[in-house]
């Protein structure tokens, strides 16, 4: 690799300070996985600031997303002050579940310790033990101190499947649980997790996805039920897989990353087929239509990108996901060149070589882009200077400085605050064609 | 012109008399005519206890629970023996909240609320927990409350260990105008080699003895009828230790950073003088028990 062991940073042990990290506290993750779910009610034990933070930080930078009727603004929380510090909160704690559930719509309810309780040790399992014939609730304990928001991701499954979830008798064999999309850090989730579901049921698979999902309950209550636990990413939800495999005897299987365009989306679902009950001939034929199409749309596209600059090289500031999944596609489907990519999620010491070998595997070209592991945004800008990419496939971090930079912006990554996704994505056969369409927004123009 | 405040934070493990000699350094400092005030900073709330005839008194921190704008200082300030200002910080329930926490606020309420200035007094004691668990259990020892810090020890190993960690805190807090040391209290000594334990031990902390108070019963009876010795026995021996003790810490001007020993420099000074004792027990078999 171009790149040596000094740029495997494992900020978790590192003292040093970091500009604008591309992600939040444990506490962050384990909200954004609450309100992910549709009825889903965060209850916040924790100072008011915590809440308010993630309204700006998780929501607002989670593509420009209003977080519902149960986040945000709108956040129970327990607003320790300092009275609670040294006395404890768990009187506090106990009064705000109970009014909670008693005035809220709600379905599910996670309460998210953070950092104070933890500190002085409330014993908040206990208190939510008192409400659990009251409603179906469970508790995280995720202090910000402990990691950063995909460790909350991680938390929040594992406090599932320890307090809320019962082994089922059966495993249904077309039932899937996807993982590894964490809501709003992964800024096109609710499209991602749609459109996986979509593609799969056109092969009589369901995947439970959780996530923007309604019927919130059943749909939590089905994780054991599932015959396999699929991850589309490289290392988040490996740990939630495995805690889910040690209680309910779930096997898994990881891809490195959503499947975006034809090669990829076919790869995931011949892959697939090999453990799921797919029927080969109906799969052949998906693969055979689709590719058709997908190929004969993107070359609706063959005149501008070739009009544009041939085989430009381009540039990655992603999460893991997302910077594998798109560099794939366009190396190997629209032949442009990688010349650097940089991925923010800062993935574990352990799950890197695995994601350098993801990242470098085409056989499209004959050389390897300079890969660097970063989480400080100031030095990430530093990077990107002088170097020969013309697109830029990012965060809105840089977008501010795409005019420095000479470069053509697309935002991908978390944070997005210059771009509003709803359902936009880039999984399946259409995923690479998207990506391209909003790759020329502003550049094809002008007139 | 606001008169110079003496304040001094006395440590020492949990149990090892602490509070009982504060308390009759501030009886004997308080008949010898000088303005005393005494806070408490234990969650166990029982520092004063010697000095109000036995009652506990409302602390800073239940006040504080009932609602800080109405907290007014006279809730917190009461008169015990002699005229002493007693004060209680207070704290949580054992085994929940933040103990620490409370002693930072409740200190933080009477700097803030100019309690010294109101109430004028000659010196300030602070008798704190001395483990120094964490940062609320040092805060006495931080810029601009005590001046001087005292630990209160015995010689056995767990008191002298956290001694050694006090001296660890003093140390950190140092450097940025926190608290200097300015003596060992060596408490409960009933033999020629627990004082020379302590005396070691100050030697290879390149620090001092303040005093020796030996263990005697008349402490133990005057506590028991909730008194200090001071108060319950004024003509005892033991009365005189603690005024010599008072007098001597209120003359004290030795303000100094200590050298703590790394753990394993106090387990091998340990080891060390577990050999020696066995070697005194050999050769003073009847007169010297461990």
């Amino acid at each position: 690799m171009s790149k040596d062991e000094k740029e495997h940073i494992d900020e978790s042990s590192s003292p040093r300070i970091v500009e604008a990290p591309r992600y939040g506290c444990t506490l962050s993750g384990a909200y954004e996985a609450a309100v992910g779910l549709n009825e889903g009610v965060p209850i916040l034990h924790s100072g008011s600031g915590c809440g308010m933070s993630q309204l700006f930080g998780a929501n607002y930078g989670g593509a420009q997303n209003a977080p519902g009727d149960y986040g945000g603004s709108s956040t129970p929380c327990s607003c320790l002050v300092e009275e609670h510090v040294i006395f404890g909160g768990e009187d506090k704690l106990r009064k705000l579940i109970d009014s909670t559930i008693k005035i809220s719509t709600g379905e599910f309810f996670t309460v998210i310790s953070g950092c104070v309780p933890s500190l002085i040790g409330d014993d908040v399992d206990a208190i939510v033990s008192e409400f659990r014939d009251k409603a179906p609730i469970i508790h995280v304990n995720a202090p910000g101190f402990k990691g950063n928001s995909f460790e909350g991701y991680e938390l929040f499954f594992e406090a599932l499947a320890d307090q809320y979830l019962t082994p089922s008798s059966e495993k249904q064999k077309n039932l899937i649980n996807i993982l590894g999309i964490v809501p709003y850090q992964h800024i096109f989730w609710k499209g991602e997790l749609k459109a996986i579901k979509d593609l799969l049921a056109r092969l009589d698979i369901e995947a439970n996805v959780l996530f923007g999902e309604f019927d919130t309950v059943e749909k939590i209550q089905k994780i054991p039920s599932a015959a396999y636990n699929i991850i589309l990413s490289p290392w988040i939800g490996h740990r939630a897989a495995k805690k889910i495999e040690d209680k309910f005897e779930t096997p898994f299987l990881s891809f490195p990353g959503i499947p975006i365009g034809p090669i990829q989306t076919t790869k995931f679902l011949r892959k697939l087929a090999e453990i799921l009950p797919i029927d080969k001939t109906k799969l052949e034929e998906l693969i055979t239509s689709e590719e058709r199409r997908a190929y004969r749309q993107i070359e609706y596209a063959g005149d501008i990108l070739q009009f544009d600059v041939p085989n430009v090289y381009f540039g990655v500031v992603a999460d893991s996901n997302t910077a594998i999944s798109v560099s794939r596609y366009l190396t190997d489907e629209v032949g442009q060149l990688p010349d650097i990519i940089i991925v923010t999620d800062n993935p574990p010491k352990e799950y890197r070589e695995n994601i350098l070998k993801e990242l470098t595997g085409s056989e499209e070209i004959g050389f390897t882009p300079d890969i660097v592991f970063e989480i400080d945004s100031y030095k990430i800008g530093q990077i990107l200077k002088d170097r020969p990419f013309l697109n830029l496939y990012a965060s809105s971090l840089e977008s501010v400085i795409k005019d420095e930079l000479e470069t053509t912006h697309v935002t991908v990554s978390f944070p997005s605050y210059n771009r509003v996704v709803l359902g936009d994505n880039y999984v399946g056969y259409d995923g690479g064609s998207s990506l391209i369409e909003d790759l020329f927004y502003d550049k094809a123009g002008p007139l | 012109m606001t008169k110079k405040i003496k304040e001094i934070a006395i440590y020492g493990k949990g149990g090892i008399g602490k509070s009982t000699t504060t308390s009759n350094i501030s009886a004997a400092l308080s008949d010898a005519g000088y303005n005393v005030m005494q806070v408490g900073c234990d969650p166990k709330s029982d520092s004063t206890n010697t000095l109000t005839g036995g009652k506990s008194i409302p602390t800073v921190l239940d006040s504080l629970r009932k609602g800080r704008g109405a907290l007014k200082v006279e809730d917190v300030i009461f008169e015990g023996f002699n005229g002493i200002h007693c004060v209680e910080a207070g704290g949580p329930e054992p085994g929940v909240g933040c103990a620490g926490r409370g002693i930072i606020t409740a200190v933080e309420f009477l700097k803030q609320e100019n309690v010294y200035e109101e109430y004028s007094p000659d010196i300030v004691l602070y008798d704190v927990l001395g483990d120094v668990v964490c940062g609320g259990f040092a805060m006495p020892i931080r810029e601009g409350v005590a001046d001087q810090v005292y630990t209160v020890s015995s010689a056995d190993f767990m008191a002298i260990y956290a001694a050694n960690n006090l001296f660890k805190g003093i140390k950190k807090y140092s450097t940025g105008g926190g608290a200097l040391f300015s003596g060992l209290i060596a408490n409960s000594i009933t033999f020629g080699a627990q004082k020379e334990i302590l005396e070691d031990f100050t030697k290879q902390t390149k620090s001092t003895i303040a005093g020796f108070v030996p263990r005697s019963l008349t402490v133990t009876q005057a506590e028991l009828s909730g008194k200090t010795t001071i108060e319950a026995s004024p003509d005892s021996e033991q009365a005189d230790v603690y005024r010599k003790l008072a007098k001597d810490i209120y003359n004290n001007k030795e303000e100094y950073v200590p050298s703590p020993l790394e753990s394993d420099e106090l387990k091998d000074w340990a080891e060390s003088w577990s050999d020696k004792l066995l070697d005194l027990k050999k050769q003073e078999e009847g007169d010297f028990k461990i």
